[in-house]
């Protein structure tokens, strides 16, 4: 009797378990029966634009990467017989990927994010070259971002980027942030530190990071920063004296004309001004301010731009302020000084004091 | 309605005259053909007649409304005794076309010095952004190099300008009104100064609207015109005229809104102003009160003048 409590409670669990054993088992099946045609060297398809596209897949393709526990048949979903007849379709990320998920994959909107983006709105209004998730984080060999391999690594997404935009890829390589990050200092911008990585928008869109009202405020993320820029010996003060001066203020109420620090310094050609392809170079200055101010001649070069009145290098501007601010003292002190005399006069006639 | 009545008689009268003239020149013609001429003649005159005297009599009712008012004004105003033009209307203008284009400046350009102020953005918005604010402090800026022109003019050209000038210009009795004003107002003397036509406080506003006006054109125009003139200076120039205006425009903003106020605005003689930049007139008592040596000159004057009169 006892014999057969004991096997009741086994079926039952095993009623319970057996679909997840059952699963497991026929994963493992579906790897192998994939790799039956896929695990050839040799298995590819000619496109017909004469393009080939490896169709080679082993049982390691995805060793290593987040989706290491993963099987072909848990993206590819749509395979459902072997062989299958039709091409699968894209892989949709979003089938784990989301915010509430139980597959174990991580919580996140980024989702949402990209699909607002310029990349999913472009996706939305049909355009096959538009990036999906895998054309940047790749599709099989998908590793953290942590990870210095992965495509999307502070290291390597510029490359990653570059592989549709490949002439500003091209100018931002020999710019100081491409040098810089090619020399392995981790503190430089590459693409998403500026652009932002989910949430990338054109730059004409009012919600972009690069927006021509936002640009200061990004650059100054670090450029505001002492404990970045001191390890270089770039000042911080040129982003206070921007703000200060008129194209700053106008920036800050809105204005899409007037320069940010892009306008002059350059957006993805950065260099620093002893550069001779600086745009900031004294040489280059006429040319830079030009663009704006037509008929700019080399005396745009003739002093600081970032200037701070008051600081005593600034020389004369510096004299200039500390005249004016005593002026200003001194008259006032003056006047206020009148007027509470009479006042003080006025209250003694009140009350009869003369 | 004798004015009626007379407009009547008159017309009665050219009529009258007109018909004995018809008479005499159409005795000669066919009687058919004289009549329609008369008729035509006497209907042409007629209308002409009429609106002659139709433009005539709106005229004099206008004339004669204009002193009804000017006399109930008079009885009205009796106590105050006689006013005086303080302020003649050339002059009220300049005020007006400099305090409205300082007030556009002022709100137009302090935004920018103060950008973070919670104000500002309000401000600047109001205008429809940025472009369009800059738009309204040029605006101002035209207005103010305006009355600096005119003010320059009307120095030179005008008698009243001339005179006014001289008598603006520092003189040693200014310094000595000023210890004395202070002296009376911590109760050591128990008159005020005595001020002729301009009293110090204001030979100051008028040499600080000066001082202001020639700082704030001038590095404005710099700025407003930056790349003509850095076609000449080099670009520290522009960076002086630029902490020049800013600082500038902090101290007459002060000046205007701490002094200026208080003296014509939130002192008690005058709370909550008076409407002197309008109509330009004083008040006897105020005359007396605070000009009293430019009445008596003018007393003086009005003495002479009548003692002229009466030798002849």
């Amino acid at each position: 009797m006892r014999k057969f409590a004991l096997m009741a409670v086994l079926v039952f669990l095993g009623g319970a378990f057996l679909p997840g054993l059952a699963r497991d088992a026929s994963a493992s099946i579906s790897l192998e029966k994939c790799t039956l045609c896929h695990g050839k060297p040799e298995f590819r398809k000619l496109l017909v634009d004469g393009r080939i596209r490896d169709l080679y897949v082993t049982g390691d393709t995805l060793a290593g990467s987040v989706h290491e526990k993963k099987v072909c048949t848990d993206c590819h979903f749509d395979v459902s017989e072997i062989p299958h007849r039709e091409r699968p379709k894209r892989v949709a990320c979003t089938h784990c990927h989301f915010k509430g998920n139980r597959e174990g994959a991580p919580q996140s909107d980024n989702v949402l994010a990209y699909f607002d983006s310029v990349h999913g709105t472009a996706i939305a209004r049909g355009n096959t070259k538009a990036p999906l998730c895998q054309d940047c984080h790749g599709s099989h060999q998908i590793l953290k971002v942590k990870n210095p391999e992965s495509k999307v690594s502070r290291f390597k997404v510029a490359e990653t980027c570059g592989r549709c935009h490949m002439e500003i890829y091209a100018k931002y390589k020999t710019s100081i942030h491409g040098v810089a990050l090619s020399k392995g200092i981790a503190d430089a911008p590459s693409c998403t530190g500026c652009h932002g990585e989910h949430r990338i928008y054109a730059h004409t869109d009012p919600k972009s990071t690069v927006y021509s009202t936002h640009v200061s405020g990004q650059c100054s993320k670090c450029h505001s920063s002492v404990s970045i820029m001191s390890k270089f010996g770039i000042e911080t003060e040129q982003v206070a004296t921007y703000k200060e001066s008129f194209h700053g203020v106008a920036n800050q109420f809105g204005s899409r004309t007037v320069a940010n620090c892009s306008s002059c310094h350059g957006v993805h050609d950065i260099r620093p001004p002893d550069d001779p392809l600086s745009s900031v170079n004294p040489k280059n200055i006429p040319k830079t301010c030009g663009k704006c101010h037509p008929g700019a001649n080399p005396n745009f070069a003739v002093g600081k731009i970032h200037v701070d009145a008051k600081k005593k290098e600034s020389g004369i501007i510096y004299w200039t302020a500390t005249f004016f601010k005593w002026l200003t003292i001194g008259t006032m002190l003056a006047l206020v000084a009148h007027i509470f005399l009479d006042m003080y006069g006025r209250t003694r006639r009140l009350r009869g004091e003369r | 309605m004798p004015e009626d009545d007379r407009k009547d008689a008159t017309r009665d009268a050219v009529g009258r005259e007109i018909e004995a003239a018809l008479n005499e020149q159409v005795s000669g013609l066919p009687p058919s053909l004289s009549e329609a001429l008369r008729e035509k003649i006497r209907l042409r005159v007629r209308e002409e007649i009429e609106r002659d005297l139709r433009e005539r009599t709106t005229s004099n009712r206008r004339d004669a409304a204009r002193l009804a008012k000017e006399a109930r004004k008079e009885e009205k105003h009796a106590e105050e005794g006689e006013t005086f033009l303080r302020f003649n209307r050339n002059f009220r203008f300049q005020h007006m076309v400099m305090f409205s284009s300082v007030i556009l400046l002022i709100i137009t350009g302090m935004p920018l010095k103060f950008p973070n102020f919670i104000l500002s953005r309000f401000v600047i918005n109001f205008w429809g952004g940025i472009q369009y604010s800059t738009v309204v402090h040029r605006i101002g800026a035209g207005m103010l190099i305006y009355f600096m022109v005119h003010h320059f003019l009307y120095t030179i050209l005008t008698r009243d300008g001339r005179r006014d000038f001289l008598l603006l210009l520092p003189r040693l009795g200014d310094a000595k009104d000023i210890v004395h004003n202070i002296r009376h107002f911590l109760g050591k003397v128990p008159d005020k100064p005595r001020f002729g036509r301009f009293s110090y406080i204001e030979k100051f506003d008028y040499w600080a609207v000066y001082w202001g006006c020639i700082i704030m054109i001038g590095s404005g125009l710099f700025l407003w015109f930056e790349t003509d003139v850095l076609r000449f200076l080099p670009k520290y120039a522009l960076d002086v005229a630029h902490e020049m205006h800013s600082d500038e425009a902090m101290l007459a903003t002060l000046a205007i809104v701490i002094w200026h106020f208080y003296n014509v605005h939130f002192n008690p003689d005058r709370f909550p102003g008076t409407l002197l930049w309008w109509h330009g007139r004083m008040s006897e008592h105020e005359m007396k009160e605070e000009h009293p040596l430019e009445l008596e000159e003018i007393m003086a004057r009005r003495g002479r003048e009548s003692a002229e009169v009466t030798d002849r």
